[in-house]
């Protein structure tokens, strides 16, 4: 199991370094007059060198990652070069915004595609037939859509909730959950719909294996046949697509937090990218990654929990 | 049936869950009282180092915490700030200032005439975008601790308007090396920045300044700045009432808004309509003819522009001089009312009766109809328009310069700013340079000149360049800021943004 998990670990810090590598080079090739457009299109040609010179923009591209990568690994990603504030400090601030949102809309989606799924798989009939017509629909209607429609009605017209804007859960649990909750379900509806399909199918298979009916003839009730094995087995693949699901929900966290305008890291990446203020999109590309390379861990270390022969493979 | 009972209590308890973070939303204060003003506003400070701090949409970040030597007051007319009195030598190259003595930093510094100077000398030599308005400064000298002496390399008209923005903002000269300087600012304004209560680029807070040396220019004990980067987002977070009062990008919005209660305060910031750039005919020989240029100025159904790309929210004019200003001359605004007949004749006078070619720059940022307008427009006269898509360098292109003609909004300032950005031949919005002794005449007697002679003289070269056709104005857009009931403000000439003392509570 060690070995699995340092194996796992492994390569999750190679992949960082070439995520890293990668982006880091392509944000450079796309950058641009970077020093120009932070002074300004009227500002003197003295102006832009004296900035290029102060951000270190005037040396060769391979001293400057390199510079980039050492403080990264001794924890200092630089300041923002348009805020001035410290990168470590403007990410970290930000990944609880995200994860508020990603992890809380990734729990509300296994609990209620779990019910669902369930329902659809034992009920069948026309339960099922609505639980797919309504993933399908879920699944087609774009998550700012969504956002949208939830804002006019629950905030603007009846005022259950924020608009806009975010309270830290540390200031006010009630202002937390009122900026955080119409953003979480409008994460979550697209992916309760896909996860349902998935366990739902997996369910369908579990229950036509033959464990399942003799199981049945030894005694057990059908609720805990299906709560306590058929859900372990068909817990495999859908921990997988809620992995991915978690993963897409961070890049679809950027339009939803732009829509509530909530300081999330979406937020961040999109100003720093349209700025081409390269610090700070690193940091955010850092903070994705290693959040990417955690759950992933977490998945297979759940999965293998779930089935040891996960573990040998 | 205990199945089923299960799932539904399941289902209950999400259900109830989320009811609950919704019980919790309505119950979470709204922290809108006559105590705390929340603004929204489209744009962050880049940071708040005031040697880098820009104006215009940011000011309000700014004036919050950093005074400025002079005040200017809503009409524009300029006060004492943290200079009590100033007065020119004179040839105007000399200015006394005399300075507050009762003035603290909120690091707890005095302020003092060396702190001034050393803040004024980092304005000019930092990489802020108006580092510029110093460019006459040539020494600060304090003369003593409340006597600043400034000698500049010459006369410049705009030099006091200059001290009462950012080209003043006055910074801790102990906090210079701050390195965190950018998001901690350290000045002696009617504000604190809250940076534990702050998310730079997002939400600033800020708390009053209890040692402010004037109290009657703070109105609210807590002040807040929201930035949003979203439309959609500025406008709910309007429509929700979570703004006392925020800046519209859009006027297509504005009947949404003062449904939600907000009451519009517009004003005019710019102009809207078509620079000639290239007067010399460097780049297109039929530029050179005022002919074609007035030309260019006929063929402009300005009125039917306004009403599609304006909304009808603006005033028609063919000056690049604001009302406020002293060469502003309201028979201007009508000097080239739309008349397709008389532009396809002074083409035709001009030897360009067969057509004519024009090329344009076009951005995302325009759209698609006002290019399709323009085309439409000037082919009506036998001009053929040909766009090119700049990408983002838009303005790049424009001041390199690549087009002769493009479409633009510029700024409308006060009369030497104005000159200085796009009518002398080193005004950056002049990018071919181009010159006339009329018009080097003229801006020398603004410059030198009594103010008497200065207004004359201003009125002469708005009328010069009008004739001249150096530009093809269609409207002044209307700016809107809005307010809801419980927020009072005097919106500010020349300025996007009002200013921070301009706020008041309604009641």
């Amino acid at each position: 199991m060690y070995r699995f998990v340092l194996r796992r670990l492994l390569s999750g810090v190679l992949l960082l370094f070439v995520i890293t590598t990668v982006a880091y080079l392509l944000l450079y090739a796309g950058g641009g007059d970077i020093a120009r457009r932070i002074v300004g299109p009227t500002a003197s040609q003295a102006q832009v060198t004296l900035k290029a010179s102060q951000l270190g923009l005037d040396r060769p591209l391979v001293v400057q990652y390199w510079d980039w990568l050492t403080h990264a690994l001794a924890g200092d990603l630089g300041r923002s070069w348009f805020n001035g504030q410290l990168v470590a400090t403007g990410v970290s601030s930000r990944v609880s915004v995200t994860l508020s949102l990603v992890l809380g809309a990734t729990i509300i989606a296994a609990v209620i595609s779990v019910v669902i799924a369930v329902l659809a798989a034992v009920r069948r009939g026309w339960v099922d037939r609505v639980v797919q017509f309504v993933g399908v629909l879920g699944f087609a209607i774009p998550g700012f859509l969504i956002a949208l429609g939830l804002v006019s009605l629950f905030a603007l017209n009846l005022k259950w909730f924020k608009a806009t804007g975010y309270v830290p859960i540390t200031t006010s649990f009630g202002g937390w959950a009122a900026t955080v909750t119409l953003p979480i379900i409008a994460l979550s509806i697209g992916c309760i719909a896909s996860v349902v399909q998935q366990v739902r199918g997996s369910l369908i298979d579990a229950l036509r294996q033959d464990y399942v009916r003799t199981l049945r003839a030894r005694g057990l009730s059908f609720n805990r046949v299906v709560y306590r094995h058929v859900l372990r087995n068909a817990g495999g693949p859908a921990l997988a697509v809620l992995a991915v699901q978690f993963i897409g929900l961070l890049g679809g966290a950027v339009i939803v937090e732009q829509i509530f305008a909530l300081p999330g890291l979406g937020q961040i990446a999109v100003a720093a990218t349209s700025q081409g203020d390269i610090p700070v999109v690193m940091g955010v590309v850092v903070a994705t990654a290693a959040i990417v390379v955690i759950v992933n861990l977490i998945i297979d270390l759940a999965q293998g929990w779930l089935n040891p022969k996960v573990r040998l493979s | 049936m205990f199945r089923s009972k299960r799932m539904a209590a399941v289902i209950a308890a999400v259900a109830l869950g989320l009811t609950a973070c919704g019980g919790g939303g309505a119950a979470a204060p709204q922290d809108q009282s006559s105590q705390t003003l929340t603004l929204g506003a489209l744009l962050a400070p880049k940071t708040f180092a005031a040697n880098q701090s820009e104006f215009a949409n940011l000011s309000p970040f700014y004036q919050a915490v950093y005074d400025t030597l002079i005040r200017m007051k809503p009409d524009g007319s300029l006060v004492p700030m943290l200079a009590k009195d100033w007065k020119y030598n004179a040839d105007k190259t000399v200015l006394t200032l005399t300075l507050r003595d009762d003035v603290k930093f909120s690091d707890g510094t005095p302020f003092n005439a060396d702190s001034a100077k050393q803040n004024l000398e980092r304005f000019k030599a930092g990489t802020s975008p108006d580092a510029q308005f110093l460019a006459a400064l040539k020494t600060a000298k304090a003369v003593d601790a409340t006597t600043l002496e400034l000698t500049l390399s010459a006369p410049d008209p705009a030099f006091l308007n200059y001290l009462s923005k950012d080209a003043s903002f006055m910074q801790s000269p102990a906090s210079f090396g701050n390195a965190d300087i950018a998001t901690k600012p350290v000045g002696s304004g009617p504000y604190v920045l809250d940076t534990a209560a702050t998310v730079t680029g997002t939400s600033y807070s800020y708390h009053r300044n209890p040692n402010y040396w004037d109290k009657g220019l703070v109105h609210y004990d807590n002040l807040v700045l929201n930035v949003y980067g979203d439309q959609t987002s500025l406008l709910n977070a309007i429509k929700s009432g979570q703004l006392n009062a925020a800046n519209t990008a859009d006027n297509n919005t504005l009947t949404e808004i003062q449904a939600a209660g907000y009451k519009v305060n517009p004003l005019q910031l710019n102009w809207a309509g078509l620079i000639l750039f290239d007067r010399a005919g460097t780049t297109n020989p039929a530029l050179k003819d005022v002919r074609v240029r007035q030309a260019l100025n006929y063929a402009f159904d300005t009125k039917a522009m306004l009403q599609s790309i304006g909304q009808g929210y603006g005033e028609l004019t063919t000056q690049v001089f604001p009302p406020s200003s002293a060469a502003y001359d309201k028979s201007l605004d009508s000097r080239y009312a739309y008349n397709p007949a008389k532009a396809k004749e002074l083409l035709a006078q001009a030897g360009y009766a067969s057509g004519l070619t024009l090329k344009l720059p076009s951005s995302a940022l325009m759209g698609n109809t006002l290019p399709a307008l323009i085309t439409q427009q000037l082919k009506d006269v036998g001009i053929t328009a040909e766009f090119t898509d700049t990408g983002n360098n838009f303005i790049a292109d424009l001041l390199a310069p690549k087009y002769g003609v493009s479409y633009m909004i510029l700024e409308q300032q006060s009369d030497w700013q104005l000159i200085n950005m796009k009518i002398s031949p080193t005004a950056p919005w002049n990018p071919y340079k181009y010159e006339d002794p009329k018009v080097d005449e003229l801006i020398n007697k603004i410059h030198v000149g009594s103010t008497d002679e200065q207004t004359a003289a201003a009125k002469e070269l708005n009328k010069y360049i009008v004739e001249q056709a150096w530009f093809a104005p269609w409207y002044r857009p209307q700016s809107s800021f809005v307010t809801d009931a419980r927020t009072k403000v005097e919106v500010q000439t020349g300025n996007a943004y009002p200013f921070i003392w301009s706020f008041s509570p309604a009641s």
